[in-house]
């Protein structure tokens, strides 16, 4: 594409009240670029007018310097054309007034003392986006051959079942793997499940048979029980999945990664790839390669996975002072349904019926308010509902319920009431310091109750509110032939739950394409289950029809850049396969990197990582950013007597800068010496970047983006924590120029912390004055 | 370990609790608010938050001979405050119920008073003794029972003549009595057990004259209504209240003064309207219909509040009682003989319904109550 280009700057919104609009003007046009200005760009006549040079002149590059790109998005928004937004109004005017940063009086101007920061700062955003726009393409997007747009429900539970309703509904073509021989799992066991309308107040049978009726008046479902998933090979829109039955070893069982042991030799070194291939390939014997597609495998375009939970297994001991293990009268909360769902709640050590039962909901005792793992909202309903149980069928029955966390949410608070003021069921918070036997029954103590005291309670029956395990805490279950391995990556920080802390992005994993519902995720009772389902279903559905458009899903949902390679100069490092947050690239036995476009989520991180610098997007690649950073103008000695400094801020486009646009717009000010650029993800921040900007003679430079570690708020995961190990690296290439480490540095922000931003910007540039200028200026 | 508290709830406790008033009490979810609220709380073991989580668990040993259930004067701010809708109040009010029900000897009576389908044979039974006694008496000669009272002065006494009255009412008091004394020996053993378990008194045995002392220095606060008057939401329920009480003070006096009048003056009625002592009668007679009209008429505009049978009976009681003893003497003053013969009639009833079910009805609170506050004094409740 022939770039014409042409800049744009509104005076609108106080830009030019508070900037010389001349003076910005001479600087595309110094740079050949023809300029234009307007009052009030986005409204009508300021459209009309670009939409007019577009039209008859045919200009087709736009610097538009006006508001943040985030805002009128739409408005500047046109087919064919590259379009950059200079940020003037919320990261220059407003966020710098004139009353904090002077405009030079008449005899100050060029008197090699005084400058004026604010026209610097309007100058150098101008450069930048002129630079930039020089080094993108219009993207295209990223067609796959064949888009298959069936998608498999992995788990026959009412999660699945109900996905997989929901999926067939809107037309699309569905297979359930279930493993056992019918559908149905857990709730086809209780004897009654919670309610799931108003008023939420009492429990009902459980409604599973007629899901399962409704699911055989599809067509467009298919069923397959006894059936396991070997592997899921591919990408979105073009998965292979090859099914096998339970028990069965066949050659397209998945691989799994090397254990890091096993990729050393005795001496501790780094096996070489080729050597690499063959332990692979050994530890592996009798299975396919994960690039080797089984040519029977079926085609899918989206997965997800309600494979559900199982009762949690106590550990030898673990519960010993509640007697289970050693009193067959202490059940668990799944073993009490399964007496329920037979008859009358009798005891099974003699078949009594059990008319006083405690229901224990935390096995923490004295300080310790623990409730047991996995567990949540859900087993304290469920404890509320097996009350009812025993009130059901003894007219003189007990239920007593011992609580540290009583969790209702929602309407189910109505659940609630309705248990609480059932004259037989006695609730408390409180531990439950120990069960033993007395005779035939048991003795309940239990201390700081809401009766004030140490209380002891005769019992039929204990049951243990025990916690619901996610399959995938050690079983891959979506078996993906991925080269970072079979399995959903890092939920150990989530107990094993198929999660991905994806704030406010329920269903999301890091896995593209793969979407979890259901217990799978967290604990959760049907009702929310059939929620799950049906945001799984529609999260499953948009992914397809991503794909079919070749546009990337959640996060930047519609982008339709990719990564680029220049394979000539892979130094078959593997560092782009490993960082990938979301395992979109698999390696071959050489270690070339192979994308997946569709399993792509466009965070760039892979960008990042290369040292070789060969990976880019369309309008997002090393040089474009490099460019910019090139472009940012540092005044030395020779220009002023006293020189500004120069700082380069690369801020994620996420929650830095947004929260940075807001910043502006509550007119809060901060040092105006300092330059942002944005990025995709500081995942993406190659540390060329840092190093252009320090030896061009910058002061400092500072990485703005999201919280990480376990409760992290990275949009794509992994970005900001891998940032955070580049930028604690490159300390030691810094001291090798005799530069301080203290002059790079990354911050972690969340969008609301607009008001907290002048003050860390402001301190890091005080701190960079302290270290005094860089001493390469003016190099 | 021994010192635990054995948990047993008693089902039908919580059954009974609720069906006098109670109905309620299993929303609580204890936030405390009630405890909080309550201007007359002690700060060490507040009440009513322990009552209530006691109460839905059906532990009726720790309510029903628990001293605090008396030192509630039913204000009703828990009940406005109450973010669940429990009524710590009505829930209070109905334990204390249970408990009148609970000490009074012999169940059979408590159960009669207390149950509305057994209201007719409440109201039939003093007719009937006096009736039935009257004509026995007739039988053997003794005329003390006219039903048409000749003369030209209109004179009760010509109706049913005092001996008869008094024939019955004497016995009745003295039955009370010694009822009240049992009670409230089980009941104070039981309230000091219970405040020893709980740490609510100083006191290790109960000194009687510590104890008598106690109560001389309950009394003027009991008679001022200091505790009531510190409530807020059913402020003006303790001025009605106080009406009735000085009213039953007043009416004492002037029966007492009326009897030794009698029987020791030999000084018959009826008296001169001139006379103070009158004077004193006609005030608290209309003290009486005053009062418990207001406390009718506060229960009947605070919807928010529920009344029970036992609220109800015993304003009832109140209001008939003052509202036919002045009917008799104005009709008698009006010389209409046929109506002040009937209206005595009845007012009879009523103070026999009154003195006779003292004991089992919600007017009992006048004794456990004094003697729980005495005791709460007596032990230090702070």
């Amino acid at each position: 594409m022939d770039k014409k280009y042409r800049t744009y700057i509104c005076t609108g919104c106080g830009i030019g009240d508070a900037l010389d609009v001349k003076n910005l003007c001479a600087v595309p046009e110094e740079d050949g670029v023809s300029v234009k200005t307007h009052p009030f760009l986005c409204g009508k006549e300021g459209v009309d007018m670009l939409n007019a040079d577009i039209k008859d002149e045919g200009i087709n590059t736009l610097i538009i310097a006006a508001c943040s790109r985030r805002v009128n998005y739409d408005v500047f928004k046109f087919d064919g054309c590259i379009v950059d937004r200079v940020n003037l109004r919320e990261q220059v005017v407003w966020s710098h007034p004139r009353s904090e940063f002077p405009a030079l009086a008449e005899d100050q101007i060029d008197d090699g003392v005084h400058f004026d920061r604010l026209e610097m700062l309007a100058q150098d955003y101008m450069r930048m986006g002129l630079a930039r726009v020089k080094k993108v393409k219009l993207p295209e997007p990223y067609l796959l051959e064949n888009v298959s747009r069936r998608i498999l429900v992995i788990g026959g539970g009412i999660t699945g079942i109900s996905a997989a309703i929901d999926a067939a509904e809107l037309g699309y073509e569905v297979t359930i793997v279930e493993k056992e021989a019918a559908l149905g799992g857990y709730a086809a066991k209780v004897r009654r499940q919670l309610p799931l309308a108003d008023p939420y107040e009492s429990a009902i049978s459980p409604i599973i048979q007629s899901r399962i009726d409704k699911l055989k008046n599809y067509s467009n479902i298919t069923v397959k029980t006894e059936t396991l998933v070997a592997r899921i090979a591919g990408q979105p829109g073009e998965f292979t999945v090859t099914f096998k039955k339970p028990g069965e070893r066949i050659e397209f069982d998945v691989p799994y990664p090397l254990p890091p042991e096993m990729k050393v030799d005795e001496n501790g070194k780094e096996l070489d790839n080729e050597k690499l291939a063959e332990v692979f390939a050994e530890y592996n014997e009798g299975r396919k390669d994960i690039l080797t597609l089984d040519p029977s495998g079926e085609l899918y375009g989206a997965v997800i996975v309600a494979a559900g939970w199982r009762p949690y297994q106590s550990k030898n001991g673990e519960f010993a002072h509640l007697g289970f293990g050693d009193i067959p009268d202490v059940v668990t909360n799944v073993q009490f349904e399964e007496i329920a769902a037979k008859g009358k709640i009798v005891r099974p050590s003699d078949g009594k019926d059990a008319r006083t039962v405690v229901f224990v909901q935390s096995p923490g005792k004295g300080d310790d308010d623990a409730d047991f793992d996995y567990c949540g909202s859900v087993t304290s309903l469920v404890s509320l509902k097996q009350a009812g149980y025993v009130r059901e069928d003894y007219s003189d029955g007990k239920a007593y319920l011992f609580y540290q966390h009583m969790r209702t949410p929602g309407l189910t608070e109505n659940y609630y009431k309705a248990a609480q003021q059932d004259s037989g069921i006695f609730l408390t918070k409180g531990s439950v310091m120990g069960v033993s036997k007395s005779g035939s029954d048991l003795v309940v103590d239990a201390d700081n109750t809401l009766l004030g005291e140490q209380i002891r309670i005769k019992a039929d029956m204990v049951v243990l509110a025990t916690g619901m395990v996610p399959e995938t805490l050690d079983d891959p279950v979506v078996n993906l032939a991925y080269r970072q391995g079979p399995a959903f990556r890092d939920i150990g920080i989530f107990g094993g739950y198929a999660d991905s802390n994806f704030i406010c992005f329920p269903y999301e994993t890091q896995r593209t394409g793969v979407y979890s519902a259901g217990a799978v995720r967290r604990s959760m009772t049907m009702e929310e289950c059939i929620e799950d389902a049906s945001g799984a279903a529609m999260k499953a559905i948009q992914c397809l029809d991503a794909v079919n458009r070749g546009v990337a899903v959640h996060p930047r949902y519609g982008d339709m850049t990719f990564p680029e390679f220049f394979f000539q100069r892979c130094t078959q490092c593997k560092r782009c396969t490993e960082e990938c947050p979301f395992g979109a690239l698999d390696d071959d036995a050489k270690g070339t990197p192979k994308p997946n476009e569709t399993r792509c989520r466009r965070c760039g991180t892979c960008m990042g990582a290369c040292p070789e610098r060969i990976i880019g997007f369309a309008d997002y690649n090393i040089d474009s950013i490099g460019s910019m950073v090139k472009s940012i103008q540092v005044p030395s000695e020779d220009d002023y007597e006293e020189p500004p400094l120069r700082i380069l801020g690369l801020i994620c486009e996420n929650d830095a800068y947004p929260a940075l646009d807001i910043t502006g717009l509550n007119r809060l000010s901060y040092n105006a010496e300092v330059r942002f650029i944005p990025v995709r993800c500081l995942g993406s921040v190659n540390v060329i970047w840092i190093k252009d900007a320090l030896s061009q003679g910058m002061d400092g430079v500072f990485l703005m983006g999201c919280k990480h570690g376990d409760d992290y708020q990275c949009h794509f995961v992994k970005g900001s924590e891998l940032a955070d190990i580049r930028m604690k690296k490159i300390g030691d290439a810094l001291s090798s120029l005799a530069l301080e480490e203290e002059r790079v540095a990354q911050f972690e922000v969340a969008i609301d912390d607009y008001d907290k931003l002048p003050k860390i910007i402001n301190d890091f540039v005080e701190m960079v004055e302290g270290l005094g200028p860089n001493p390469f200026k003016g190099f | 370990m021994t010192d635990r508290y054995l948990v047993e709830p008693d089902l039908n406790f919580i059954k009974e609790v609720e069906a006098l008033g109670g109905d309620t009490l299993k929303k609580c979810f204890q936030c405390a608010t009630c405890s909080v609220v309550c201007p007359i709380s002690p700060e060490n073991k507040p009440f009513p938050r322990k009552e209530m989580i006691a109460a839905s668990w059906g532990l009726k040993d720790k309510l029903v001979g628990s001293a605090d259930i008396w030192l509630c004067h039913h204000c009703g701010d828990c009940t406005t405050m109450c973010p669940r809708g429990a009524k710590p109040g009505e829930t209070l009010s109905a334990i204390r119920a249970y408990a009148i029900k609970e000490y009074a000897a012999p169940k059979a009576l408590a159960n009669l008073v207390n149950d509305p389908k057994k209201l007719p044979i409440l109201v039939a039974l003093p007719a009937v003794v006096f009736i039935v006694l009257g004509m026995i008496l007739k039988v053997f000669g003794v005329d003390w029972l006219n039903f048409t009272p000749g003369g030209d002065e209109i004179v009760q006494a010509h109706f049913f003549h005092t001996w008869l009255v008094d024939l019955i009412f004497v016995p009745l008091s003295i039955f009370v009595v010694l009822i009240f004394a049992l009670s409230l020996k089980n009941f104070i053993s039981d309230i000091h057990k219970n405040a020893l378990l709980e740490g609510k008194t100083d006191k290790e045995k109960i000194d009687p004259a510590g104890f008598i002392k106690a109560l001389g220095r309950v009394i003027p606060s009991i008679l001022k209504h200091s505790k009531f008057s510190e409530c807020s939401e059913n402020n003006e329920r303790a001025t009605s209240h106080m009406m009735v009480l000085y009213s039953f003070i007043a009416l004492f006096i002037v029966t007492a003064i009326f009897f030794v009048a009698l029987y020791g003056l030999q000084i018959h009625g009826p008296y001169s309207q001139w006379n103070p002592v009158k004077w004193l009668a006609n005030a608290a007679g209309i003290a009486l219909v005053m009062g418990s009209a207001f406390m009718i008429k506060d229960r009947l505009v605070k919807t928010d509040q529920s009344s029970t049978y036992q609220d109800w009976y015993l304003l009832g009681l109140v209001l008939g009682l003052g509202l036919t003893g002045l009917l008799t003497e104005l009709t008698r003053l009006g010389g209409s003989a046929f109506f002040a013969y009937f209206f005595y009639f009845v007012h009879l009833m009523f103070v026999f319904d009154l003195f006779l079910f003292l004991p089992f009805s919600k007017l009992a609170h006048l004794v456990y109550r004094t003697v729980a506050l005495s005791y709460a004094e007596y032990g230090n409740r702070k």
